[in-house]
């Protein structure tokens, strides 16, 4: 099994905003995101999904890597994300410090 | 919308560019090009198309981003020019809301190199 913990910070998720592009204001306006109805700015899936990455396996082997963004990360949660190999199929997990999943049906497969 | 395809984007996979974005993600820098830059080369280089596109009218203040998948075949290098094809595979509407899947082809060479399968979710579609 391997793991991985982040603490989410606003500068982590305005460096994932500025690197790929995605500035979509809902990263990076609180006041703007709350006009739209959501808490606060709230992290990019596509963050969690590059953290997810992180831990599936050897970059250069993935395949195949999946996941709903089930749950919004916004900044001082901590995120644990887990990967669990079984013959190169990757089960994947991200629990908040409450326990909830923020993404489920995350999968991924290595060669 | 289901069915609309844009025209293809060239993407150069950049080092600095690769760079930044590894960084932001905690890993290092040297480590190649991250799998899941793909976000970039392959999603972000076409669903600007489809947000872009007035008669799609996406009401992007609304949009999350609800899953995602990539395919890949093999993982692009820095330095090389890759080939993304964008297109709306769904658009329905339930429950007041839109769900738009939308895929992305990237090629390099003519050779496949990965597929992207986001699926956005519109909150208050026609509100």
């Amino acid at each position: 099994m391997t793991e991985l913990v982040v603490t989410f910070t606003e500068e982590q998720i305005a460096a994932y905003a500025e690197a790929s592009g995605d500035r979509n204001p809902i990263h990076l306006d609180p006041e703007f995101a709350r006009s739209v109805g959501l808490p606060g700015v709230i992290a990019h899936g596509m963050l969690q999904m590059g953290l997810l990455a992180r831990v599936a396996g050897d970059p250069g082997r993935l395949r195949q890597l999946s996941c709903r963004f089930a749950g919004m990360v916004r900044p001082g949660d901590t995120v644990t994300f887990r990967a669990e190999e079984e013959g190169g199929r990757v089960t994947l997990t991200a629990l908040n410090q409450d326990g909830q999943q923020v993404v489920t049906k995350a999968t991924a497969e290595l060669t | 919308m289901t069915g609309r395809a844009y025209p293809p984007v060239d993407f150069t996979i950049d080092a600095a560019h690769v760079a930044a974005f590894a960084a932001s993600l905690g890993e290092d820098a040297d480590g190649g090009v991250p799998p899941t830059y793909a976000a970039v080369y392959a999603l972000g280089a076409t669903a600007a198309q489809l947000f872009d596109d007035p008669e799609a009218a996406v009401d992007f203040d609304n949009l999350l981003h609800a899953e995602q998948e990539f395919v890949w075949e093999r993982h692009p290098l820095v330095g090389e020019t890759v080939t993304s094809r964008g297109r709306v595979a769904k658009d329905v509407e339930r429950r007041g809301m839109r769900f738009i899947t939308f895929e992305t082809d990237v090629t390099a060479a003519g050779e496949a190199v990965c597929r992207s399968r986001a699926l956005f979710v519109i909150r208050s579609a026609g509100s």
